[in-house]
């Protein structure tokens, strides 16, 4: 049996970060992970980090795996073993995983398992059939393999994930029609449901799903208001017309493979559900067996990564006696701070039935405000919940963005410094950073928006600008669009000055069409298009459009068209040429003309 | 028809070599590197099995490879998770009816 000196279970972020923290003290390390690559969620994150500017923040999900993935490669102390599923573990730090159709057996000193989690169920009529998805389903099949996950969505949850999978479904061209929400309020940050608001998506509040409609898959949902108990209020009912339902109730640690290890587990719901119990340091209570990640608290990437480390540095300590205790303390605060904010309450409590007390750091958080400076192109912050983030202020090249020490503290900008330069726009995680410049001459006001969507507008072009609960405000006009390599992208558009509170978004308009030739499905803004185009002739306009060339043989739409023509160009019907009627007149099968016919 | 997405603002999608398999003897076009389970439902095919008691359809739940609800009979072996088996050229791919014979 081949025995190692560290074993990770699981290439997600924490495993990553174990494996390179282990293989930069001296320890032979090995990953076994089950897929054919390692990254483990974070592939499928398109979205920028929160975070510390010194912890990847700023820098999306998929990018970030690839420099952990590099930085492991180049490690020469680290073997990756991909397709490689742990099936169990057994006495004497035992591990057994399958790979190609074989068992293989390996033994370690020490074990860290990294092992994630996965979507909580949430059982309601039909929830079983195909179509109800977790929302990590969802964004494998399209961030990951880049497959249409659906045309129509309704979203369950509202925490961080759903108002991330909702924003990532319109960026793929996919139509989320709500989010239903059962609490009195959104779960995940303000700033991503921000996002998603202003793009349009209702979520609903003390709402729940009744039930899944279809037969063999999702043609629909039916959902209703709850009241404070959960129950759900008779009369409330309504239908939705969609064909996806995704699942983001939550995450639930997967512990299996840590109590076949030994470690005692303890069910705490602010934690996930069932943990492993451990100490401060990521130590479960086999000593041997370390847990990081998701596994040990459901957070995000970011303290699963500084887990990872840490539980590394103190795994390093036992293997080859490296002096770690330094390096260990500053992670340990690093993770206090990060945990420190209103909206780690959770975390704390659960934390702290397990014995860890969670320090809050003597750095206050800071919210002051700097007088505004009207009638300059600046940056302005909407970022008012404290979460642990300080994106901005490290971009910023000319220090006109404070946070403080405490990064929990929402951002202040000098507007005096502020050269309007757009940069915290484009690092901002949280989309939540506008720039603004009043025009008072002319009584318009320019905004810049972060855009993240296809087709990117162009100068000039007219659109609508919607509020932050994405309905239209007012017409704006495009001034310019600036390119960032990140792809989050800055348009700045005119519009008048009453809206400058109001608006927050640019939509190309929606205009919806009436089909003209339903033969061909051709719509009026299509033979409008084309006609506008300079194309006056009926026949050419069929060429072009194919208007009148189906089965029906032009029966039902030619006198629409010639009506538009003759709207568009002020020449009377009578006046225009109308094309030429040829047999067949009615659709017949081919084989009547290949038998031949008898003259009569 | 689901279909693929071709244009993202953020991704961009390096498909590998267009292959063939067959889902219940229909030829299935795929790009390597995806899983049966994404090919499966880039066609369109959200079934990917029916219940051993009751019949009911069943498909997609994590696409990660935990909940096993995407158990499939593939290339003559059931109970195989279609969201993390590769699809590969010639690949043969039945909706599993029952629980699978141990051999």
């Amino acid at each position: 049996m081949n025995l190692y000196q560290a074993v990770i279970i699981g290439g997600g972020p924490a495993g990553m970060m174990g494996a390179i923290t282990l293989g930069n003290h001296g320890v032979k390390t090995i990953i076994l992970d089950e897929n054919e690559s390692i990254g483990g969620q974070l592939v499928k994150q398109t979205h920028k980090f929160f975070g510390d500017h010194a912890h990847y923040a700023s820098t999306r999900g998929f990018e970030i795996a690839q420099k952990l993935d590099e930085e492991i490669s180049k490690n020469k102390n680290i073997e990756v073993e991909n397709n490689a599923t742990v099936i169990g573990i057994y006495p004497n730090n035992t591990v057994v995983y399958t790979k190609d159709g074989q068992e293989h057996k390996i033994q370690a000193k020490k074990i860290l398992i990294a092992t994630g989690a996965m979507e909580k169920q949430l059982p309601f009529i039909n929830s079983d059939l195909p179509g109800v998805y977790g929302a990590g389903a969802v964004q494998t099949l399209m961030n990951e393999y880049g497959i249409m996950p659906g045309k129509r969505f309704l979203i369950i949850g509202s925490g961080n994930i759903g108002l991330i999978l909702a924003y990532q479904l319109i960026q793929a061209g996919v139509e989320v029609r709500a989010i239903v929400e059962a609490l009195g309020k959104v779960g995940g940050y303000d700033v991503h449901a921000n996002k998603v608001k202003r793009l349009g998506v209702p979520i609903l509040l003390n709402h729940t799903i009744v039930k899944a409609i279809g037969d063999e898959s999702v043609q629909g949902a039916i959902i209703a208001k709850i009241d404070d108990k959960f129950q759900t209020i008779p009369g409330t009912e309504r239908e939705m017309v969609v064909d996806t339902i995704a699942i983001s109730v939550g995450l639930t640690p997967l512990t299996e493979l840590a109590e076949q290890a030994g470690c005692k587990v303890e069910f705490i719901p602010e934690l996930g559900g069932y943990v492993p119990i451990r100490d401060e340091r990521m130590r479960t209570t086999n000593p041997d067996v370390f847990i990081a990640g998701d596994l040990s608290s459901i957070e995000e990437a970011t303290t699963a990564m500084i887990e990872g480390k840490i539980a590394a540095l103190e795994m390093a300590r036992d293997i080859n006696g490296s002096d770690t205790k330094e390096e260990i303390e500053e992670e340990l605060r690093t993770l206090a701070l990060f945990r420190s904010g209103p909206k780690s309450v959770k975390i704390r409590s659960g934390l702290e039935k397990m014995g860890i007390k969670i320090s809050i750091p003597t750095k206050p958080i800071i919210n002051e405000k700097k007088e505004d400076v009207i009638g300059k192109l600046r940056a302005v912050l909407e970022c008012d919940e404290e979460i642990p983030c300080n994106s901005c202020e490290a971009s910023c090249p000319f220090g006109a963005i404070h946070i403080g020490e405490n990064l929990n503290s929402t951002p202040v900008l000098d507007a005096e410094k502020c050269t309007g330069c757009g940069t915290c726009v484009n690092a901002c995680p949280g989309l939540a950073i506008f720039m603004m410049k009043e025009n008072e001459e002319e009584s318009t006001v320019t905004l810049g928006i972060p855009y993240e969507l296809l087709p990117l507008p162009e100068k000039g072009q007219k659109m609508w600008g919607l509020s932050k609960e994405g309905n239209y405000v007012c017409d704006v006009t495009v001034e310019r669009v600036v390119k960032y390599p990140n792809k989050t992208n800055i348009v700045y558009a005119k519009f008048p000055i009453e809206f400058k509170d109001t608006v927050r978004h640019f939509a190309f308009p929606k205009k919806e069409s009436p089909i003209v030739c339903r033969c061909e499905e051709v719509s009026l803004e299509q033979i409008e298009k084309v006609i506008d185009s300079g194309v006056t002739d009926f026949e050419e306009i069929k060429r072009l459009t194919r208007v009148t060339m189906g089965p029906c043989g032009g029966k039902n739409c030619k006198l629409v068209v010639l009506g538009i023509l003759s709207r568009k160009t002020g020449v009377p019907i009578s006046k225009l040429s109308h094309g030429t009627s040829r047999p067949p007149v009615k659709p017949v099968e081919f084989s009547v003309f290949k038998k031949g016919g008898d003259d009569k | 028809m689901e279909g693929r997405i071709e244009q993202h603002p953020i991704l961009q999608f390096k498909r590998k070599k267009k292959i063939k398999f067959y889902f219940e003897d229909r030829e299935i076009e795929a790009f390597e590197g995806e899983t049966v389970a994404a090919a499966l439902h880039a066609a369109g095919i959200r079934v990917l099995r029916h219940t051993p008691n009751l019949g009911r359809p069943a498909g997609l739940f994590c696409a990660i490879g935990k909940c096993s609800s995407c158990l499939m009979e593939i290339d003559g072996i059931p109970n195989v998770r279609s969201c993390m088996t590769k699809v590969k050229e010639g690949m043969r791919v039945r909706r599993q009816k029952g629980k699978g014979d141990v051999l």
